[in-house]
Parts: structure tokens; C-alpha cells; sequence
């Protein structure tokens, strides 16, 4: 077909009409920003590229364009943030690609006769859809710009202990005392907390994202997770007050969105990171010197263990634990130290499967930890 | 009676149809024809050059709506996402078969027998309230659609049979001509075991459709209707230089045939004992009694072969709020380049009912 250039955006307005009502039936923000991306790379080609080289356009031509205009929308979402689930973000794009197809081909041609012969141009009706449609999608990002949650900018030190209440961005600062976090939609970035049992607290709460927080001198837990979800990136956790003191604890959240730990250091804790009964992926951690395990997934946990360095740990450097399912691939676990007052299931075990747990082993470096990989008590290895 | 179509071929069928998708009832149309089935002369045309498959593609058809074409509705019979395939790399080319059955069902549907009245229209003139068609109405929208006004025939070959009658083929065969018809009755001749000279004024175009693409668009109908009256007519005569599809369908067999020493273009028929004329048919509105006593009558504006039309295919001096005069069909490429295709006669016939709609 021949377009206009009026044509196109006309036709690339009303054809979004299918994605704009899925994205508003999710009710999700992000949603309605990646309707919004869409448009906007796509009527930004149809001006600077499509109406100046494409005079006809054949019907295969809708396969490479697509595959150029997702890659873009793609790029554009990451660099802009869109926070949309990578797969329902896909469906959302697969929906406004075909019903792109549909109503060029089909429905268009059917309800404006001239269609092709006006060169995709919709007459009266067609350019007020249009615009209805532009006024949905941008009336729909402003809505979601005045309701985005505020972002806070801390400077100096805050005396804490700081409560969250509300869907927040907490950017910068030290916080004494810890930080509980009691609302979705919560972020802390490059935010350090000094002291306090727990240093950051998430109770009840979904979306939360700790970007490259430090906790420093805590007397429980580094960072303490019940009945969420949370994203933990690039995070530091050392210099722990006492020797009960754990990295991360992420427990009871196992009817709740998958969670995170990526990236994080911690050092000289007693357990670096620990799960019970969560969905969780733990991954590119650099977990040294603890006076206990290095990793542990228990208690009916499933997720994966990947691309983690455990150094010294004592008794078992990474453990999959009482009914547990586990892959753990791809880690390296060094001088792992012999519990003498433990069984053979401590006695310096690098990556170990206890009490009915089932773990998936591969491609993992294990240097001087004396007992190997090993499974005890009912549990399955397999590799 | 409201509207009055002059003419019973394919391009009246189109426009009648689609009056009817618009909503107007038979007994508000008038059809003024010589024949009662609008694809019969079309039918004896293709026939006689034995054309299997249509040059235009999915959406060549007769029926108001471009969707569902015929390579959806090939493909809904057959059980089968070829055609749709074939349709989308542009190599869908419905069998002529299927076009007519779909033209004749078509026909049927649309009440086409119940406003045909069977007689030659000698004269269309304009009257008070709209145009009266030999004597009869007045009806207030006419749409001219009287097709090709015969077959044009060169006057070096006196004897020659023309291609679009019926023949057989001879054992050294010359056609004249280089389009669609020509390079048809090449493959013909050939696939008959006849040797074939082709006798060309020129090497043919290859495009895949009697014009560029943009030309059947407002992307390049805007540009055509905006040139003064000198640039479209230079446009309509390059436009009108013969041409045909390339592709291996048309270039192997001659390729073949060539190696062999059974095809090669000469100046003259040099021996053949059949000359056989591809040229298609006369051009100009002078060679239409109708269209010439109408030009003559109310004095319409004229450039060389062509009577001037405004975009939407009518007859500006002749048409206003209360009455419209439109030409479809071949006389119709001062709107529509392509007019003489299916895709040119909805053209007229679309911007028709948008008038006829309008001031019902």
C-alpha cells in the first residue's frame, strides 16, 4: 500500500486501539507507558523514515519493520525505565503488531471503502478516533506522572529509625538506626544505613528495590525481607555489631512475586544470605568470611543459585536445605572450613543437598573445601 | 429515479455494487446497457487470448469492499495459507475463473438484473434536474462507464486477426504489440508449437501493474492531479506505453523459445502466415459516439485525447449540489491514471456514491 504520511499516523493511531485497551484492562502504569512508547517511536519513523524512503509498502514489509520498531521500543523502555514484566511486555507489543496487521488489511479496507486509495487517510471519523486516542494515551501518562511516587532526596544523616509508609524513591543520605519499609512501590537508592537491629526492614510489601544500598553495623539482620517481594542490587552489607548477625534474610514470601539478590558484597556476617519458603534468585554475590554458611535456600525454598563466590565459609559454603528445590550453577566456592563440632554434612562441604532438598549442580569451581559436594539426609543431587 | 449508470460492463457492475453497499435500492438506479451479463464481454476478451490468471492481485475484484479479497476467499475454499502467502510477497494473482464466479455471484447479490434496462444509449444530455439519457429521466447522478470504444487494429496488417477476438495459431505466427495481450500471445503461440515473431515499436515495461503503485494512492494521485493540464497528459501517454509483469512465468518460456530459434523480434511479419494484433484498443474519447456528442453538446473542456475531469471523476461543468455527472472507466484517466483497471473503475464508482449519498 501507498500511504500518506497522514495516512500512516492516522492508521498507526486507531490500529493501537486493541494494545490501549489491554493496557488499560492490566491497569498498570507501565502499561499505558509502553502503549505510549510504541506510538511514539512509531509515528517519530513514519515522519523521519517511512514517508520519505517507502513510496509502496508490501505486506511482508509489516515482518522487518516490526522486528526493527520492537528492538527499538525495547531500547527505549530500558533506557527510560518503563518497569513493565519483560513478557506481558512483549504480549502488549505482539497485540498492537497484529492488530496493526488487521486493521490495515482487514477491518479498514472494510469500514472506509477509499482506504487504500486515500492512502490510509481516515476521513472524519478516523482522524477524531485518532485523536481520541492520542488524548487516552497522553491524558493516561499524565495521570501516571502525577501519581509516580515522590522521590526524596536525604543529604547528610538522618537519625533514624526511618518507617515508610507510602510508595516512595529514597535517594542518597544515612540513615542511623535501620529503615522499615511498609508500602509497595518503595525504592532506596544509594542509601546507607550504620546501626540498628535490622538495617532495612521490608514487611508486607511488593515492588520494593534496594539499588546499591550499604548496611554497616547492625546487630540482626542486614537486610530483612517477611512476606514480600523484593529486588536487591548491588548492595554491601559489613562490619556486622555482634556474631548473630545475618546479610539477608528473605523468609515467608513464597505466595509472592519472585524476589532478587544481584551483585550484593557481604562480608563477616554469620550467614551471608538466607531464604525460608521463598521464590528467589540469588546471583553474582561475593560472599566472604562468615562464621556460618555462605548460602542457604531452606525450607521449602525453590530458585537459583548462580554466579556467586563464597570465600571461607564455615561448615558448607552454599547449602540447598529441608525440602528445598535448588539450581546452583556456575559458583566458586573457596576455603570452605571444617566444622569440628559438626558431622560430616559441615565438615568443610562447598555445596551441599540436606534433608529431602533437590538441587540441580553444574559447571561450579570448588577449591580447598575438604567435603566436596555432597548430599545428605533424604536429598538429591544431580549433575 | 435517482441515479443512472450508462454502460453493463465490468466498471458498472463495480459502481452499481457499490451504490448498493451505500444503501441505495435498485429501483432508485437505473443500468443502460447492450448486455445482460456485465462480464460478457470482458469473458470473451480473456478467453480469447486464453488469460488464465488476472494481472491485478487479492483486491482485483468487483465487490465495494476491498476485504475480504479473493486470495482470503481462495484460501478459505482451498483450506490453505497459500494464497494469503502468495498475497503478501505480492505474487497472488486470482485465477480468472475465480474472478468471474465472484463477479457473477456478485451480480446476483447486489439486484444487478432488476435495474437493467437492455438498449444502446445514443445521448446523455444535461436538463433541468439533472441529465436526461435518450429522453428518458431526469435522472439526477449519471455515471458515464461505457468502456473501451473498440479494438484498435494497426493499418499495416489489414488482415490481421486481433488478438482480443477469437483464433487459433498458424505454424509461424507474428504478433504485434509488447503488453499484457502481446507477451500472453506469445506464450500461447509458443506453447501451441508456433513459431513466433513479435513486431514492437519499442522494448515493453516490466511492472507489475498497468501503472506504479503510488499512482492508485493519494500518495501519487496527489501530485498527478496537482500538474497543470500539459504534465498529466505527458504523464497519461508514459503511463500508456505498453507493459507486462517480469518474472521468471514470463521470461523462461521466451528464453526457451529464443535458444530454440522459435522467438525473435523483427521489423516484419517476414514470412509468418498469421499476423495476429496485441494493440489493444483506440485511444481517445473521439472514438466514443457518446462521449463526443456530449462534448460537443455542452462544450466540456478537453486536452488532447482526454475530457478533463476533476479528481473525484466528474465532470465538473455538468455537476453540482443537486446533480453529478461521472466517467468511469477508460475516459476516466483524467482522474485516475489506471482508470481502465478494477481498482480505477471503484475509484469513480467510491467517489460517486460519496455524491449520491450525500445529497440524498
Amino acid at each position: 500500500m501507498s500511504y500518506t504520511l497522514i495516512g500512516r499516523v492516522e492508521s498507526r493511531l486507531v490500529s493501537a486501539l486493541p494494545a490501549l485497551a489491554v493496557a488499560l484492562a492490566l491497569q498498570r502504569w507501565w502499561a499505558i507507558e509502553l502503549v505510549a512508547l510504541m506510538l511514539g517511536i512509531g509515528l517519530a519513523l513514519d515522519v523521519l523514515v517511512y514517508d520519505r524512503f517507502i513510496d509502496y509498502q508490501p505486506g511482508w514489509a509489516a515482518l522487518p519493520l516490526g522486528a526493527l520498531e520492537l528492538a527499538l521500543v525495547y531500547g527505549a523502555m530500558r533506557w527510560s525505565s518503563v518497569a513493565a514484566p519483560l513478557r506481558w511486555a512483549l504480549v502488549l507489543y505482539a497485540v498492537a503488531w497484529l492488530s496493526a496487521q488487521v486493521f490495515a488489511h482487514a477491518v479498514l479496507p472494510r469500514v472506509r471503502l477509499e482506504y487504500a486509495e486515500a492512502g490510509g487517510e481516515l476521513g472524519r471519523r478516523g482522524a477524531l478516533t485518532a485523536v481520541a486516542v492520542t488524548a487516552v494515551v497522553l491524558g493516561g501518562l499524565g495521570a501516571a506522572y502525577a501519581v509516580r511516587p515522590p522521590t526524596v532526596h536525604l543529604h547528610g544523616t538522618i537519625q533514624g529509625p526511618l518507617v515508610i509508609r507510602h510508595a516512595q524513591t529514597l535517594v542518597g543520605g544515612v540513615v542511623k538506626g535501620g529503615i522499615l519499609i511498609r508500602a509497595d512501590h518503595v525504592t532506596l537508592r544509594n542509601v546507607t544505613v550504620v546501626g540498628g537491629e535490622d538495617g532495612i526492614d521490608v514487611l508486607d510489601s511488593h515492588h520494593v528495590m534496594l539499588d546499591n544500598v550499604r548496611v554497616v553495623g547492625v546487630s540482626l539482620d542486614g537486610i530483612h525481607v517477611r512476606r514480600s517481594s523484593v529486588m536487591i542490587d548491588d548492595c554491601k552489607i559489613t562490619s556486622p555489631n555482634g556474631p548473630w548477625v545475618q546479610g539477608i534474610d528473605i523468609s515467608f514470601s513464597m505466595d509472592k512475586d519472585m524476589s532478587m539478590v544481584d551483585g550484593c558484597t557481604i562480608v563477616g556476617v554469620r550467614e551471608g544470605i538466607v531464604t525460608h519458603m521463598t521464590m528467589v534468585d540469588v546471583t553474582n554475590n561475593h560472599i566472604g568470611a562468615t562464621s556460618l554458611r555462605g548460602i542457604t535456600m531452606g525450607e521449602m525454598s525453590m530458585g537459583a543459585i548462580r554466579h556467586n563466590d563464597v570465600l571461607g565459609a564455615h561448615g558448607v559454603g552454599i547449602i540447598c536445605l529441608d525440602h528445598s528445590e535448588c539450581e546452583i550453577e556456575h559458583n566458586t566456592v573457596v576455603g570452605t572450613r571444617r566444622d569440628p563440632e559438626g558431622d560430616e554434612s559441615r565438615a568443610g562441604v562447598a555445596i551441599e543437598a540436606h534433608f529431602f532438598a533437590r538441587a540441580e549442580v553444574r559447571h561450579n569451581t570448588v577449591v580447598a573445601s575438604p567435603g566436596g559436594i555432597a548430599a545428605f539426609d533424604g536429598s538429591t543431587l544431580t549433575r | 429515479m435517482r441515479c443512472a449508470i450508462v454502460g453493463s460492463g465490468l466498471a458498472a457492475l463495480a459502481a452499481y455494487a457499490t451504490l448498493r453497499h451505500g444503501g441505495v435500492a435498485p429501483e432508485e438506479i437505473a443500468v443502460f446497457g447492450t448486455h445482460e451479463d456485465p462480464t460478457a464481454v470482458w469473458r470473451t476478451r480473456a478467453a480469447a487470448i486464453r488469460q488464465q490468471r488476472m494481472r491485478s492481485e487479492s483486491d482485483g475484484h468487483l465487490a465495494p469492499a476491498a476485504f475480504p479479497g479473493l486470495a482470503v476467499r481462495d484460501a478459505l475454499r482451498r483450506g490453505s495459507p497459500a494464497p494469503l502467502a502468495r498475497s503478501v510477497v505480492n505474487r497472488y494473482h486470482p485465477r480468472v475463473e475465480d474472478f468471474l464466479d465472484h463477479a457473477s455471484a456478485l451480480r446476483e447479490r447486489s439486484g444487478w438484473d432488476r435495474s437493467l434496462r437492455v438498449r444502446r444509449v445514443e445521448r446523455v444530455r444535461a436538463v433541468d434536474g439533472g441529465f436526461a439519457i435518450d429522453g428518458d429521466g431526469p435522472f439526477r447522478h449519471v455515471l458515464l462507464a461505457t468502456g473501451h470504444p473498440g479494438l484498435a487494429r494497426p493499418d499495416v496488417y489489414p488482415t490481421a486477426v486481433h488478438a482480443y477476438e477469437p483464433h487459433e495459431y498458424a505454424q509461424k505466427v507474428a504478433v504485434v504489440g509488447a503488453g499484457m495481450a502481446a507477451a500472453t500471445e506469445w506464450l500461447n503461440a509458443l506453447s501451441a508449437g508456433a513459431e513466433v515473431v513479435s513486431i514492437r515499436r519499442r522494448e515493453p515495461l516490466r511492472r507489475p501493474l498497468n501503472v506504479p503503485r503510488p499512482y492508485f494512492s493519494k500518495r501519487g494521485l496527489s501530485t498527478y492531479h496537482a500538474a497543470s493540464p500539459e504534465q498529466r497528459a505527458a504523464t497519461l501517454r508514459e503511463l500508456s506505453n505498453a507493459s507486462y509483469p517480469a518474472g521468471g512465468d514470463w521470461d523462461e518460456p521466451l528464453r526457451l523459445a529464443e535458444a530454440e530459434g522459435r522467438f525473435r523480434v523483427e521489423p516484419s511479419p517476414n514470412g509468418s502466415q498469421q499476423v495476429i494484433a496485441a494493440t489493444g484498443f483506440k485511444r481517445g474519447f473521439r472514438h466514443d459516439a457518446l462521449l463526443v456528442d456530449l462534448v460537443d453538446e455542452h462544450d466540456l473542456p478537453t486536452h488532447d485525447r482526454w475530457i478533463e475531469l476533476d479528481a473525484d471523476s466528474t465532470v465538473a461543468a455538468l455537476t453540482d449540489e443537486a446533480r453529478t455527472l461521472s466517467i468511469a472507466g477508460v475516459a476516466g484517466q483524467w482522474a485516475f491514471p489506471a482508470a481502465d483497471t478494477i481498482a480505477g473503475a471503484k475509484y469513480a464508482a467510491r467517489a460517486f456514491r460519496r455524491r449520491v449519498c450525500r445529497t440524498r
